[in-house]
């Protein structure tokens, strides 16, 4: 509570003073507040803004972090909520995550500027219409997609599993070679608990959809049976960071990543060009992480423009693929162009468009989600 | 007279102020969520929750930081021994000057170091493994509960030693000449004419070493990954991923209960040593 009254009072403070009128030229002051890690905040500060000041040479970009997570969103969400009453806002974008982003849209907090943005038409994604069930088409782009997928060190598996079943024949001739990380330390072992779920019972795309029937959680009991008995063979991670830790160093033969993270440890030497990555069927989950324009946005046409920047492919392509290794937020296709082969082919050798499509799947609708992890704390660990 | 009371009070008040605002309301806030459900009602649904997924976990946290208490007893009760009743003088000065060490980094980077050290492929096991000890094929990484613990031990041993040291070399060292001209060994000395004398600085350092392993995240989070975890871990997940400050107040509770046991010894042992003085 205290850190987040903390933190509201420094993005409080940081708009005032960021809209008080002392600037001597007239200064705009776009106020763009992420979400997310450290990383969203330099992308915009030290990536994206200096491009759009260079365009708008009267336009200060003023970039606010409110922290990683769902915690995150939820922060822009309370401070919306809290100016609603106002004439003007002083967030002018905001980057979200799902979660936030249908409950904003259904409580009239976010503007439906999507066709008013050019790149709003290079967008077909689901993503962009469907948030954890929510429908937020026209009021959000995505920024980018993640997704996880298994890891495997191709020098010692030749044969990777390619589906849920497969992999767990493979742990059966293999025990403790396989690793994740539980569902408290990250969202990559917890992105596979959710593809497990999706894997053993018929309801993957009700869970992706709704509606919500809390009785549902109640007929899971065989999947988490057959899951208690698959981690006995296999090894507990510590966090993300800890699976990759351990593939690099030879102790686990595969485990579940976010495919960004993995890039981005490959490319900084720490883990060796042998391992590879498979997105597994019927699917894993991944999630974007939206582009909005809140309602009542101070500087909206100034917004728009940014994101129509943010969103363009020229952008996608360097920022978000090269720099970040995520997944373009806007059509691959239309990144595509903009990328030399080798990058492009980086990012989508191991895992295709096509798998992405077929086997990039979203995480449940919200109440969904907190029965897995309930019913994961409750009968597997 | 009524001038200097003032004078007292306004001396004692900011002390107080901290006391109350970071200490006792947030402990008065936390119990009031801890029986709160999300609609504001008064319930014991928290507690109920809380016992029945993080039992095991309290169980083994209690466990986890009472075996790591007293290995750090025993091991900087062999240091602190070992300082006074040491005969090289090369090897303590040498100990003197390496056991600090561990008391000036702070527990995440030592749970960081412990990591790559004690997995299976990991620096403990490779040097083992040169020098022909071991087969690293066929060793065991010790990320797990194990490893809580060494990380424990090595980062709290130094504080308590630092202080039982300190009471150790103030002691009137006659009573220890007199045990060893009479043919008491340097264990026997260690055991029943030192340490009896500095058991109330012992268990201080413990105590506060106690309630301080308590109450770490970091450490449990970056080393073990299985269930079960200590429950600094469970309510950092209630938070993070539920939003439910109630259940992950019932924890905070229920880890208050176990350094107020730790609180009662460290009470009891400072009103003994009143008692003496």
């Amino acid at each position: 509570m205290r850190r987040s009254l903390l933190l509201s009072a420094a993005i409080a403070l940081s708009a005032v003073l960021a809209a008080s009128p002392g600037h001597a030229q007239r200064k705009v002051t776009l106020n763009v507040v992420t979400a997310g890690d450290q990383n969203m905040v330099d992308y915009v500060k030290d990536y994206l803004a200096p491009i759009f000041e260079k365009d708008h040479p009267d336009v200060t970009v003023k970039s606010v972090g409110t922290g990683p997570g769902d915690a995150g969103s939820q922060k822009i969400y309370e401070k919306l909520v809290a100016e609603k009453g106002n004439a003007e806002w002083d967030i002018d974008v905001a980057v979200i995550h799902q979660k936030a982003a249908g409950q904003m849209v259904s409580e009239g907090l976010l503007a439906a500027y999507v066709n008013d943005v050019a790149t709003g038409k290079l967008v077909h994604s689901p993503a962009a219409s469907n948030s954890l069930g929510a429908n937020v088409a026209g009021y959000v782009i995505p920024m980018f997609n993640s997704q996880t997928a298994i890891a495997y060190n191709s020098q010692l598996v030749k044969d990777p599993p390619g589906t849920y079943a497969d992999l767990v024949k493979w742990v059966d001739a293999n025990p403790k070679k396989f690793g994740y990380n539980g569902i408290k330390g990250g969202m990559s072992g917890v992105s596979f608990v959710v593809g497990w779920i999706y894997a053993y019972t018929p309801d993957a795309e009700k869970l992706m959809k709704g509606p919500y029937d809390p009785n549902l959680k109640g007929t899971w009991d065989a999947a988490w049976s057959s899951l208690k008995a698959f981690n006995e063979k296999v090894v507990l991670t510590p966090g993300n960071a800890g699976t990759l830790d351990m593939l690099g160093r030879g102790e686990i033969e595969m485990g579940p990543v976010w495919v960004d993270m993995f890039y981005t440890w490959q490319a900084d030497g720490k883990l060796p060009p042998s391992v590879k990555l498979k997105l597994i069927g019927p699917g894993m989950p991944g999630q974007p992480m939206y582009y909005t324009v809140p309602a009542k946005a101070a500087n909206k046409k100034l917004a728009e423009q940014f994101i129509e920047l943010a969103t363009s492919p020229k952008v996608q392509a360097d920022g978000i693929v090269k720099r970040f290794n995520w997944y373009p937020g806007i059509d691959a296709t239309e990144v595509k162009s903009q990328l030399d082969d080798a990058t492009w082919n980086k990012l989508f050798v191991d895992v295709t468009p096509q798998d992405l499509q077929t086997k990039g799947k979203t995480f449940p609708i919200t109440p969904y989600f907190n029965d897995i992890l309930e019913g994961y704390e409750k009968k597997v660990q | 007279m009524r001038e200097s009371r003032l004078a007292m009070f306004l001396l004692v008040l900011p002390a107080l102020a901290v006391v109350l605002a970071l200490f006792v309301y947030p402990l008065a806030m936390s119990a009031v969520s801890s029986v709160t459900d999300k609609a504001g009602a008064t319930t014991l649904d928290n507690f109920a929750k809380a016992w029945e997924l993080y039992r095991e976990d309290v169980i083994f946290t209690l466990l986890i930081v009472a075996v790591s208490t007293a290995f750090i007893g025993a091991l900087s009760a062999g240091i602190g021994g070992y300082l006074v009743l040491g005969e090289s003088r090369r090897a303590i000065a040498a100990l003197r000057w390496l056991y600090r060490w561990p008391l000036f980094i702070p527990f995440i980077v030592a749970a960081q170091c412990m990591r790559t050290f004690l997995a299976k492929n990991g620096l403990m096991n490779n040097a083992f493994d040169t020098l022909g000890l071991i087969d690293v094929q066929n060793a065991v990484g010790f990320l797990d509960w194990r490893g809580i613990i060494v990380t424990f031990v090595w980062k709290q041993t130094p504080f308590v030693a630092l202080i039982v040291a300190g009471a150790m070399a103030s002691l009137d060292r006659s009573t220890i000449e007199a045990a060893r001209n009479l043919g008491a060994s340097r264990i026997r000395i260690l055991l029943e004419i030192v340490l009896p004398q500095v058991s109330s600085a012992m268990i201080v350092g413990l105590t506060l070493s106690f309630v301080t392993m308590l109450s770490v995240l970091s450490v449990p989070i970056m080393i073990s990954g299985g269930a079960p975890t200590m429950i600094t871990v469970d309510m950092a997940f209630r938070i993070n991923s539920y939003s439910d400050y109630g259940v992950a107040n019932a924890l905070g509770l229920i880890s208050y209960a176990m350094t107020a046991i730790a609180a009662w010894a460290y009470l009891r042992s400072n009103a003994a040593k009143r008692g003496m003085a």
